[in-house]
C-alpha cells in the first residue's frame, strides 16, 4: 500500500512502458467523449497523480460485477486501473481476511478521510433492521452509512447498488434498496449495468483521477458519456428495425440474417448503455449481437417490467377471461337501458 | 316563454363567430292552439320518443357531423345557407333521442350533457322541418352513414304536431282533410258532381261505388280540383283495358295531410278510408293515382297502419301502365317526340318505382333524354311534402326550382313529362312565376291520349 | 412504478376495460330498442343482400354528388387509410395486436410507416381546418367532434414525436404515446368515434329498407 509515490513511478517501477500509458490515457479519453487534446493532458495529470485509496463494499451482490471488471487474459484497460488506484479493500480480491481485513478497511477510512473512494456492489436490504446481509457482524445498511460518512464520493456499481437490482424484484424479501436511497448527502455516481461493462467503471474512475471531480450525469445519476444514448440508437442492426425486417424466432431465417430481435422482446429502445457502441469483452460482442434482445439490464425495476421476450409495444392488460367478462357486463348494462328506455316509452303510447 | 331576442343580443346563429356548441336558427314561427310553452315542448319530446325505435337510434348515434348531406339538399345549393344542412333539421329531435332513450340517456339526463329541447327551439325548428324540407331523400342517398334522414324529419313532425308548431297553412288544410275528407275540397259531393260532368263531357264510362270491382283507383284532390283530365284518362285507360273497376265515394282521397303534417292519428283515419274502401269492394288492386307522397303513404306505410299485411296490391298509376304496356295488353301510338323524365321523389328514389314509367316511355317509342342526375338521383321540384301550401317558403321555392328549369332546359328535350300532380302543380307555379317555356305534362295523360283504338 | 410501467400496466388494462365495456353497453343498448314489423309487400325478399351492398356502396358518393364532395371526402379518405396503415402496418402496433389477439400479418418497412404517419398527420390537420371554416361544418360541429379529432390526432402526433425523439426522452415520449391510445380506447365508446362500428348498422339499416322497397341503395 505504498502512498507516497506518484502515479508515474509505480507504473515505472511496475514496467508499465510510456507507449501503454499513453495507449490507455488515449482510448480513456476517447471513450469519455473527451477531445483527443485530452490525452496527453490526461497523462500528465495522472502521472502525477497520487494513487488515491478506493474502498470497496460488496452487499448483497451476486459478485458478477466484479468478475465482469476483472475477467481478463492479457492485460487490458481494466486491468490498468488498478495500477492507478489503491484498492485497500476488496472481498473477492483482497488477501486478507477476517477482522484482519476489518482492520484494513477501518484504517484506510480513518487515513484518508474525506478523501477516499468508495465503490458499492450489490443491493442493500434493510427490511428486519437489515439482518438478511451482514458482514462480521455488521448490517449492510450500517456499514454502508459509516463508511460513506468519510468518502469524496461512491460510485454504485451494477444494477443492484444504483437501482436495487435483483434482490428488488417483485416481492422483494429482504427490503432491498439502492445506494441512493440511504445516502442523500453525497455524490453518487450510477454505473449501472447487470453487470456494467467494466470499462465504464474505469472510464469513471479515470474522469475521477484526471479531474477530481466525476463526470456529467443524467436524471439517474449515470455518467452520460456512457449512459446518454439508447441501445435502439447505435444498435447496428437498426437498419432492420428501419425496414420492418424482424426475427421471429431464434433460429429463424430473419434470426441468422442478423434481424432486429425487437419481436423477440428486445428492450434496446427504453434502455440507456454503451453496449451498442462499446460492446463487452474488448469489444467482442454484446446481447444483441450475439442473437438475444436487450434485457434492459442497465433500468431500474428491469426484473418487474414484464417478459424478457414480450416485446415492448405489448403490457399487461389482464386475461381473455377479464375482457370477455367485462363484454358481458357491457352487454348486460346495455340491455338493461334498453329495456327501461323501452319502458319509458310505453308509458308515453299509453298515455295518449 | 321567450320573446323574440332583442336586436343587442348577439345573434343564435352567428355563423361569422367560432362556434363550438348548437345555435338555433332565426325564424319565424306558427303555433296551433293555446297549450302554455312547457307543456308545448313536454308534448313535442313525449311524441319523439313514441317514434324512436332501433333504426332510429342506430341513426341518431351515427352522424359524424362530415356535412355531405347539405350538398346533396336543393335548399342548402341554392342558398348556401348551412342552416338547411339536412341532419341539422333533427338537432331536437336528437337532443330529444339522446336525453331520454338512448342508451345513455341516464347520464345525459343525470349530468345534463345536453340540455333539455327549450319551446324556443322547437319554435325556430319548424322553418327547417317544414318549410324547407320536402321529405325528398335525397340526404339519405349521400349520407356515408346511410342515415335516412328524410325518414327521421317526417317522424319529427309528429312531435311538433302534437305541440301545436306546424305551419298554419299546412295545418289548416290537414284539419280541412281529416273534417272534410280533402284538403282542397273535394268533398265526396263535390267529387261527385265532377265525376259526373267529365263523365258526360268526354263520353266516358266511370263506375262509382261499385260492390265488387278487381281495380279500385283513388284520386288526389289535386287531380280533381286543378286536373281533372286524370280522372277521365285513368277512365279510358281502365275501360280500353276491360278492367272491372270503381272509384268509390267512401274511400278516393290519395294524398294523406295526416302524414304531411304530422298527425299520426290523421294520417290512419286518411289510409284506413282508401283501405277499407277497397276491402269493401274487395278489389285486387288499388291504384294511387300520379302523386308522389300518397305512394308512399299507401304503399309502404299502409299496410304498418292497418296492422298487417293488405290484402290487395297497392300499385302507383305509372307501375299499372308500365305492367299493362310490356305485357301487350294495352297498345300505344308512338310518340315522336324528345321526352325528359321528372322522377317524383317518393314514388322513384323513396318508393323504387323508377323503371316503371321509363317503360311507358319506351313503349310509347319516345326518344327519352335523361337530365343528368336523373333516376333514383333527380332533384326534388321543391313543392313536396306540403311544402307549397306554405306561402311563407314561396320564395324559397322558387330558388330551389331553379335547379329544375336548369336540368330541363340542359336536356333540350322537346317535353317535360312527370307522374306525380304536385309536381306538376310545383312545376305550372313556378313556370308562371318565371315565364318558362316548359311545361310539366302528366304520363298518364300523355298514354291515355295515344291508346291505340 | 414509472410512467411507461403505468401505460403498458394498469391504464392499458383499465382502458381495454372501458373500451370493450361501453361499446357493448352502446351498441346492445341500442340493437335491442324496440322493432316494429313491416307489414307491406315487399319488392324484393333481398333485404341482406341490400344491406351489404349499401355498407359497401357508400364507401365513396355516387357521382352525382362527386363534384360537391370530393375535396372532405379525399381529405377524410387519406387520414383513415394512413392512420390503418399506420395501426396496422406498424410492426411494433401489430405486435401489440397480436399480444392481444393471437392474429398477426406481415408489417410495413418502418420508415414507410413514418412517412404515412406524417402523411397522416398533414390531412388531419387539413380536416380540422375545413371543420373549422366551412359554414356547415362551422354550424353542425361541437364538443364531440373537437375532442374526437385530439384524441385521434394525439397518438399520431406523439407516435411521431416518439420516434423523432422529440420534446423529451424516448421512454416519456412513448408512454405519452401509449396513453394517448388509451384515452382514444376510453373516449371512443361515447362519442363519434364510434361510427367505426355503427356505420355496419347504419348503412345496413338503409340498405335493407330500400332494396325491400326495390329502391336504389
Amino acid at each position: 500500500m505504498a502512498k507516497s509515490a506518484t502515479l508515474g513511478e509505480m507504473l515505472a517501477q511496475r514496467g508499465i512502458s510510456r507507449r501503454s500509458f499513453m495507449k490507455f490515457c488515449a482510448a480513456t479519453a476517447s471513450l469519455m467523449a473527451l477531445p483527443p487534446g485530452m490525452a496527453p493532458g490526461m497523462a500528465a495529470a495522472l502521472a502525477q497523480a497520487k494513487r488515491p485509496s478506493v474502498i470497496w463494499l460488496s452487499f448483497q451482490e451476486c459478485t458478477g460485477c466484479t468478475e465482469s471488471l476483472t475477467r481478463s487474459h492479457s492485460p487490458t484497460l481494466e486491468g490498468m486501473i488498478f495500477d492507478l488506484i489503491s484498492l485497500d479493500y476488496h472481498h473477492t480480491l483482497q488477501a486478507a481476511a477476517g477482522f484482519q481485513a476489518e482492520e484494513a478497511r477501518e484504517h484506510a477510512m480513518k487515513e484518508f478521510d474525506g478523501q477516499y473512494l468508495l465503490v458499492v456492489d450489490g443491493s442493500i436490504p434493510v427490511a428486519d433492521d437489515g439482518i438478511y446481509s451482514t458482514i462480521a457482524g455488521i448490517s449492510n445498511k450500517d456499514m454502508l452509512i459509516e463508511s460513506a460518512q468519510g468518502a469524496a464520493a461512491i460510485i454504485a456499481v451494477g444494477t443492484c447498488a444504483a437501482f436495487g437490482g435483483i434482490p428488488k424484484a417483485n416481492p422483494n424479501p429482504t427490503g432491498a434498496v439502492a445506494v441512493s436511497d440511504l445516502i442523500k448527502d453525497k455524490p453518487i455516481v450510477n454505473v449501472s449495468g447487470c453487470p456494467p461493462i467494466p470499462v465504464v467503471i474505469t472510464g469513471v474512475l479515470a474522469h475521477f483521477l484526471t479531474f477530481g471531480s466525476l463526470p456529467a450525469l443524467d436524471h439517474l445519476g449515470r455518467p452520460k458519456a456512457f449512459f446518454g444514448e439508447s441501445i435502439h440508437d447505435r444498435c447496428y442492426r437498426r437498419p432492420f428495425y428501419d425496414q420492418g425486417k424482424f426475427a421471429k424466432t431464434f433460429d429463424d431465417e430473419g434470426a441468422r440474417n442478423g434481424w432486429c430481435l425487437y419481436e423477440l422482446g428486445c428492450k434496446g429502445p427504453t434502455t440507456y448503455n454503451a453496449c451498442a457502441t462499446v460492446k463487452w469483452n474488448a469489444g467482442t460482442s454484446f446481447p444483441i449481437e450475439s442473437g438475444h434482445g436487450c434485457l434492459g439490464c442497465s433500468e431500474p425495476d428491469f426484473w418487474d417490467k414484464g417478459s424478457f421476450y414480450r416485446p415492448l409495444s405489448t403490457g399487461e392488460w389482464g386475461t381473455g377471461a377479464g375482457i370477455a367478462a367485462a363484454v358481458a357486463a357491457g352487454a348486460a348494462i346495455g340491455a338493461g337501458a334498453a329495456l327501461m328506455s323501452r319502458r319509458r316509452q310505453e308509458a308515453i303510447a299509453k298515455e295518449k | 316563454m321567450s320573446a323574440a331576442k332583442s336586436q343587442t343580443e348577439k345573434h343564435p346563429l352567428d355563423t361569422d363567430s367560432p362556434r363550438f356548441s348548437i345555435k338555433k336558427p332565426k325564424v319565424r314561427y306558427d303555433k296551433q292552439g293555446d297549450m302554455p310553452d312547457d307543456q308545448r315542448v313536454a308534448t313535442a319530446m313525449r311524441h319523439f320518443v313514441r317514434d324512436f325505435g332501433a333504426t332510429a337510434a342506430v341513426y341518431m348515434e351515427s352522424c359524424i357531423h362530415c356535412g355531405l348531406c347539405a350538398e346533396a339538399c336543393h335548399y342548402y345549393v341554392q342558398t348556401a345557407d348551412p342552416k338547411y344542412t339536412p341532419i341539422w333539421k333533427l338537432e331536437p329531435f336528437k337532443q330529444a333521442y339522446k336525453r331520454e332513450y338512448g342508451p345513455f340517456s341516464f347520464f345525459y339526463r343525470a349530468l345534463n350533457l345536453k340540455s333539455p329541447v327549450t319551446v324556443g327551439e322547437l319554435q325556430e325548428w319548424q322553418e327547417l322541418i317544414y318549410d324547407s324540407c320536402t321529405l325528398c331523400g335525397r340526404c339519405t342517398m349521400v349520407c356515408p352513414m346511410g342515415i335516412d334522414i328524410a325518414t327521421l324529419v317526417g317522424q319529427a313532425r309528429h312531435g311538433m304536431f302534437q305541440a301545436g308548431l306546424v305551419p298554419h297553412e299546412l295545418w289548416a288544410v290537414a284539419e280541412r282533410a281529416e273534417k272534410e275528407g280533402s284538403p282542397l275540397g273535394a268533398t265526396p259531393k263535390v267529387f261527385k258532381d265532377r265525376i259526373e260532368w267529365l263523365a258526360d263531357d268526354h263520353e266516358v264510362d266511370i263506375p262509382v261505388d261499385e260492390d265488387q270491382a278487381d281495380i279500385m283507383i283513388s284520386m288526389s284532390s289535386i287531380e280533381i280540383m286543378k286536373y281533372p283530365e286524370s280522372i277521365v284518362a285513368t277512365a279510358k285507360v281502365l275501360n280500353k283495358l276491360g278492367a272491372k273497376w270503381t272509384i268509390r265515394l267512401d274511400g278516393y282521397e290519395a294524398t294523406n295531410f295526416g302524414m304531411l303534417s304530422g298527425n299520426t292519428a290523421w294520417q290512419k283515419d286518411m289510409s284506413m278510408k282508401l283501405i277499407n274502401a277497397a276491402i269493401a269492394c274487395k278489389a285486387k288492386i288499388l291504384i294511387l293515382p300520379e302523386c308522389g307522397h300518397a305512394y308512399g303513404a299507401l304503399r309502404w306505410q299502409g299496410a304498418n297502419i292497418y296492422g298487417k299485411p293488405l290484402p290487395f296490391r297497392v300499385m302507383h298509376i305509372s307501375e299499372f301502365l308500365a305492367e299493362n304496356l310490356k305485357n301487350g295488353k294495352l297498345q300505344v301510338k308512338k310518340v315522336d317526340k324528345s321526352i325528359t323524365f321528372h322522377d317524383p321523389c317518393q314514388v322513384s328514389r323513396r318508393g323504387g318505382a323508377t323503371q316503371a314509367p321509363r317503360d311507358v316511355l319506351d313503349t310509347l317509342g319516345v326518344e327519352l333524354r335523361e337530365m343528368k342526375d336523373t333516376g333514383a338521383l333527380n332533384w326534388c321540384c321543391g313543392g313536396g311534402g306540403g311544402v307549397v301550401t306554405i306561402h311563407r317558403a314561396d320564395d324559397l321555392r322558387y330558388k330551389v326550382f331553379q335547379i329544375k328549369m336548369k336540368q330541363v332546359d340542359d336536356t333540350a328535350a322537346e317535353m317535360l313529362v312527370t307522374s306525380c300532380s304536385n309536381c306538376r302543380q310545383t312545376f305550372d307555379d313556378g313556370q308562371a312565376h318565371f315565364k318558362w317555356d316548359k311545361t310539366a305534362n302528366s304520363l298518364l295523360e300523355l298514354v291515355a291520349d295515344n291508346l291505340v283504338d | 412504478m414509472d410512467l411507461l410501467d403505468f401505460a403498458r400496466g394498469p391504464a392499458l388494462q383499465w382502458s381495454l376495460y372501458i373500451l370493450v365495456i361501453g361499446v357493448a353497453w352502446r351498441l346492445i343498448g341500442v340493437l335491442l330498442l324496440r322493432r316494429k314489423a313491416d307489414h307491406s309487400e315487399p319488392r324484393s325478399t333481398a333485404t341482406a343482400r341490400g344491406a351489404l351492398f349499401t355498407i359497401w356502396r357508400r364507401m365513396w358518393p355516387r357521382k352525382e354528388f362527386q363534384a360537391r364532395t370530393v375535396y372532405g371526402q379525399t381529405v377524410g379518405y387519406v387520414f383513415h387509410i394512413g392512420l390503418a396503415l399506420v395501426v396496422f402496418g406498424f410492426v411494433p402496433h401489430i405486435l401489440f395486436i397480436k399480444d392481444l389477439t393471437g392474429l398477426s400479418w406481415p408489417g410495413l418497412p418502418s420508415n414507410v410507416v413514418y412517412l404515412i404517419g406524417v402523411v397522416t398527420l398533414a390531412a388531419l390537420i387539413l380536416a380540422l381546418v375545413r371543420r373549422m371554416t366551412h359554414p356547415v361544418l362551422r354550424l353542425l360541429s361541437n364538443f364531440d367532434d373537437y375532442f374526437s379529432w385530439i384524441v385521434t390526432t394525439l397518438p399520431v402526433l406523439t407516435g411521431l414525436l416518439a420516434v423523432a425523439h422529440l420534446g423529451a426522452r424516448y421512454e416519456t415520449l412513448l408512454a405519452i404515446h401509449i396513453l394517448s391510445v388509451e384515452l382514444l380506447f376510453v373516449w371512443f365508446p361515447f362519442g363519434k368515434l364510434m361510427h367505426a362500428i355503427l356505420f355496419a348498422f347504419s348503412r345496413g339499416s338503409t340498405g335493407a329498407l330500400f332494396a325491400r322497397r326495390g329502391a336504389s341503395t
